[in-house]
């Protein structure tokens, strides 16, 4: 899944002094920095604040990216970085295996996070899993191919049109209505 | 469903489409979009299981409130505009720097001179004193040494730093008291150099 345009374009905004630009990153990779720092952090108080001090170690390190590798990639490496250097500090063990900052981009699945701060944001996650879940159960098959075909499997809008057999005008406008009915179960768990 | 909501997908997708920098500048402009960008991001996690299990709602908000705190935008090296306070300070602070090395200075002569005071009461003699002191000794000694010749050079003791300049032309003076400085230097294990050792010399002699 290609994400390296809207980056680029984001990242040459923050460098030219557009914190909003940075905002949208943050939202962006903000789970997915968590995840990475959670394999090497289990406390969840403790990961958010290694995940806060990585964006802005990125931020303060932006000037220097020069597009030589892919904003994420950076972004985990600093992550990484951030995580092993908290647990050097701390004379503490990582939950038992290793994460190459290189593979990191690939971590998937299950976090490995193991103690929660806040219980109401484990029931709040919960909640927002199901909701996602059962929208996109009742989704017309159409929709559900599509959004599936986007999110799951990562195919591009031409090679999904090609599986689909239909226009790619056609698979984007499928797969924004999938999102836009799964946003309107949604929405009202996050306002 | 918009139009901006349609393109806002697209976007999200890495499909720039048309005027993308005009949809980037709302999207980033317009609180409400970027929330929608941030659950339609939060549909792909879920399905992907990359979620965490536990997520916090006000992350988002955490760094950028820490971003500002800090005052990073700065720090970035981007050409933000200044802000007027921070144009006055370096202006002031261009405007005070000869004022602080004046004032530095300034602090060291006080503080030599401060220092200085003590050193000379402790010595229970002011320069004149020594002067006058040195002088005498130093007519005594030129009588004792130079016995019954005719002194042509001058026993006079100069003003500070001049006293033991006399007058080289008279070979016979400047031998005697080279003598004399070598013969007393050998008594005074204690001194450092010359011109100490001869005056303290001599007023050892005259002990």
């Amino acid at each position: 899944m290609g994400t390296n345009l809207l980056d680029a374009e984001l990242v040459k905004r923050v460098q030219a002094g557009d914190t909003g630009a940075f905002d949208i990153l943050v939202q962006k990779y903000q789970h997915k920095v968590i995840n990475l720092v959670g394999r090497f952090v289990s406390d969840h108080a403790e990961c958010q604040d290694i995940a806060q001090d990585s964006f802005i170690k990125a931020f303060r390190a932006i000037q220097n990216f020069r597009g030589d590798s892919q904003f994420y990639t950076w972004l985990y490496r600093i992550a990484a970085n951030t995580a092993k250097n908290y647990l050097a500090s701390r004379a503490r063990k990582s939950p038992g295996y290793t994460v190459d900052v290189d593979d990191a981009q690939h971590f998937e699945g299950e976090s490995g996070l193991k103690e929660y701060s806040n219980p109401e944001n484990l029931l709040l996650t919960d909640e927002i899993k199901t909701t996602i879940f059962n929208a996109i159960e009742n989704l017309p098959d159409d929709l559900k191919s599509a959004i599936t075909l986007r999110e799951l499997d990562g195919l591009s809008y031409e090679e999904i049109a090609e599986v689909m057999d239909c226009p790619i005008g056609t698979v984007r406008s499928r797969i924004f209505r999938a999102r836009d009915v799964i946003d309107k179960e949604l929405r009202p768990l996050l306002e | 469903m918009t139009d901006l909501d349609d393109k806002l997908s697209f976007l999200l997708d890495d499909h720039p489409g048309e005027n993308a920098d005009a949809n980037l500048d709302e999207v980033i402009a317009d609180v409400n979009l970027q929330y929608r960008m941030r659950r339609y991001h939060m549909i792909g996690e879920v399905m992907r299981h990359v979620l965490p299990q536990a997520i916090d709602t006000s992350f988002h908000g955490n760094v950028m409130a820490r971003i500002h705190d800090d005052n990073l935008q700065q720090n970035a090296g981007q050409p933000l505009t200044e802000t007027p306070a921070r144009s006055a300070s370096i202006l002031s602070w261009i405007t005070l720097k000869p004022f602080a090395g004046l004032a530095v200075a300034a602090s060291v002569a006080m503080l030599t001179v401060a220092l200085w005071q003590p050193l000379k009461q402790e010595s229970g003699q002011n320069d004149d004193s020594l002067v006058s002191a040195d002088q005498q000794k130093i007519q005594q000694l030129a009588k004792q040494q130079i016995q019954g010749g005719v002194v042509t050079a001058s026993t006079r003791v100069q003003p500070f730093g001049m006293r033991w300049k006399v007058e080289r032309e008279t070979p016979g003076l400047q031998q005697k008291l080279n003598a004399y400085l070598v013969t007393h230097t050998e008594y005074s294990s204690s001194m450092q150099s010359l011109i100490p050792q001869a005056r303290v010399a001599g007023f050892d002699s005259q002990q």
